[in-house]
């Protein structure tokens, strides 16, 4: 099933927490709302499930007006953060829940509820857990059986608000990958919320980012991350170092310092700011470039922090760069050491 | 050693004010022998008082268990205007002395009330009748239930009904299988202090009753009578009926929640955690 979105607005009293969203969710992609707190993206989310009613704007789904149809009509799955499983019932009735309410005619019967319910399950991987109560099972599983009863119904969307919000690192992990791969095998058309960009350019076909109610870019994972439409898209898809810039005659210039040609995104002239990735700035000799002290080092893993403050620069705002540690230990840099930065990437944007 | 101290503090006023009192209501009720206090209780107008008070909490606690769920449903899943003017109206039997709200039952539907001249066109006695009696009695108890469901409610939020909703339950379903039993230990905590409250209420009562012994004599209202005529005997023996009721629902409480087996073992019973006692005026 595609959904579309046209023109939708939504109002909570003074509060406009949807802003005239046009949106495409073709049938069978994946498509994650990303953006922070108060961006809009639950209650987009909440639209196109039915949970809200839209100021204005149409809703479609596979192109019919579904803008006033119950949540019961649009057969959409809704998974919530917090699981919402019914804990007064086992494992088995909750994910049962959806098809013993059906009415009498369209019930099927108990034998068929029971095969159904016990697929799912190995499906989920939880089989075991049958007879549980929620209270009995970790937060990853519980969140699989909220996904396992939201498909009982064979759902055409299902719709998952932060669902791995509340699980730890390690489980979030894991449970995107089994995600991807189930919604790979169903063939769904799902869209997620999150505020993890993480999360988002891991498990989505598509990313759309909204900030204050509106759409900001809406692309593919790697896209978005390389060719942000705004300095916004470009802060929130990760970390970021920033830098006024003098924009003159199509060139950049960081004080005296021609940065080069700016991208394509640069527009008349004056007090820009450009915005540089951490692994987009590579460490040197300092006679070759713009000459630093190497101020601190954390080494995570297989990438290494540093931070360095560039001459001229303020030195409570120093530059952020990652290089590899290979890179790092063939170096030999240590803290104190003058270097030479270059930006190997860069955006600039109007002040 | 500070948590001794607490302990035996809590312990020591326990039995300052529960204990002693309600042991000397036994002991005065059985302290002219076991036949005296049957008597006291199979007495006619003993009988008929406790026949009232089962009447009018029979009647008046479902009505409010009605009213009660409705309004903290309406108050925890909906925002609308004249929201916390409802929450006040609630409150409102809590912050009124019961006598005062006796009275305006007379005033509204005493003889020379609002409605008594429609009422003594029509024969029907409100005041000084039973009906009288439910009516402050609901009056007066109607605060309890939906005050101990709103908190509970509210903090549980809309997602599972949410998401009922999503799996394709009508509301009757939905109330029914997924709210009612989310809000069970609240409601019959709220059912039981009603009940309490109901049976022993004794202000409110007193006015609009009319005191006519066999007829509108409620418990507290029969015991009150038995102690004014030096019948202690008697008074604490109907009283001591009065305690057992309370003792009993507390008992079948305690016994509901050690059935359930799930309050046990899935953290159900932080509902009884969330659970707080109404203000009492």
């Amino acid at each position: 099933m595609s959904i579309q979105l046209r023109g939708v607005c939504k109002q909570f009293g003074e509060f406009a927490a949807v802003e005239n969203i046009d949106l495409d969710v073709p049938t069978g992609t994946l498509m994650a709302l990303l953006g922070p707190s108060g961006c809009g993206k639950t209650a987009l989310l909440r639209l196109i499930a039915g949970l809200e009613i839209p100021d204005r704007g149409e809703v479609l789904f596979d192109g019919q007006d579904a803008t006033l149809w119950s949540v019961g009509k649009r057969k959409v799955g809704f998974v919530f953060q917090n699981y919402a499983l019914f804990r007064h019932m086992t494992v088995y009735e909750n994910v049962a829940f959806g098809l013993k309410v059906k009415r009498r005619r369209e019930r099927p019967a108990a034998a068929a509820i029971r095969k159904k319910v016990q697929d799912l399950l190995d499906l989920v991987q939880l089989g075991w857990t049958h007879d549980r109560f929620p209270g009995q099972l970790s937060g990853g599983q519980r969140q699989r059986i909220a996904l396992a009863r939201a498909m009982a119904v064979d759902p055409q969307v299902l719709l998952l608000d932060e669902p791995f919000g509340a699980l730890d690192n390690q489980v979030r992990h894991e449970l995107r990958r089994w995600l991807r791969r189930l919604h790979d095998e169903l063939h769904f058309t799902s869209i997620i919320v999150t505020h993890d960009q993480q999360e988002a350019i891991e498990v989505a076909d598509t990313v759309a980012v909204l900030n204050r109610g509106r759409i900001e870019q809406t692309g593919k994972p790697g896209e978005i991350y390389d060719l942000p439409s705004s300095a916004f898209v470009h802060r929130f898809l990760g970390q970021v170092n920033q830098l006024p810039v003098q924009v003159r005659d199509g060139r950049a210039y960081l004080g005296p310092l021609d940065i080069g040609a700016a991208a394509a995104t640069l527009e008349g002239s004056g007090e820009h700011f450009a915005l540089i990735r951490p692994h987009e700035i590579e460490i040197g000799l300092p006679s070759s470039n713009w000459p630093g002290t190497l101020l601190a080092v954390r080494v995570m893993g297989p990438i290494v922090r540093v931070d360095i403050c560039a001459d001229g620069q303020p030195l409570h705002e120093p530059l952020e760069a990652e290089i590899s540690r290979e890179r790092f230990d063939s170096q030999g840099f240590s803290v104190g050491q003058r270097v030479g930065v270059r930006f190997r990437r860069w955006q600039v944007y109007p002040a | 050693m500070a948590r001794r101290f607490l302990i035996g503090c809590a312990l020591l006023f326990m039995a300052l004010f529960l204990a002693i009192p309600l042991l000397t209501v036994f002991t005065q009720a059985l302290a002219t022998g076991a036949a005296a206090y049957l008597a006291a209780i199979s007495e006619p107008t003993a009988l008929s008082a406790i026949k009232l008070t089962l009447m009018v909490a029979a009647i008046s606690v479902p009505l409010n268990l009605v009213f009660g769920v409705a309004a903290a449903w309406a108050i925890a899943k909906f925002n609308f205007r004249g929201k916390s003017t409802l929450i006040t109206l609630i409150d409102l039997p809590f912050a009124i002395s019961p006598v005062i709200a006796g009275l305006t039952f007379i005033l509204l539907f005493g003889a020379t009330g609002w409605f008594g001249g429609f009422l003594r066109a029509h024969h029907i006695r409100v005041v000084f009748a039973v009906p009288g009696i439910v009516l402050a009695t609901t009056f007066v108890t109607f605060p309890f239930i939906a005050r101990e469901l709103i908190p509970v409610m509210q903090s549980q939020g809309n997602n599972d009904e949410e998401t009922a909703l999503s799996l394709g339950a009508t509301g009757w379903q939905i109330f029914w299988r997924v709210t009612l039993p989310n809000i069970r230990w609240a409601l019959l905590y709220g059912v039981l202090l009603c009940n309490a409250r109901a049976m022993g209420e004794f202000g409110a009562v007193s006015v609009v009753s009319g005191h006519v012994r066999g007829l509108t004599n409620t418990m507290p209202l029969h015991v009150e009578i038995l102690y004014n005529d030096y019948d202690y005997t008697a008074a604490f023996a109907v009283a001591s009926l009065l305690a057992l009721l309370a003792l009993l629902t507390l008992a079948g409480k305690s016994f509901l929640e050690w059935r359930q087996p799930e309050l046990r073992r899935t953290g159900h019973a932080r509902d009884a955690t969330t659970m707080k006692r109404p203000p009492r005026v």
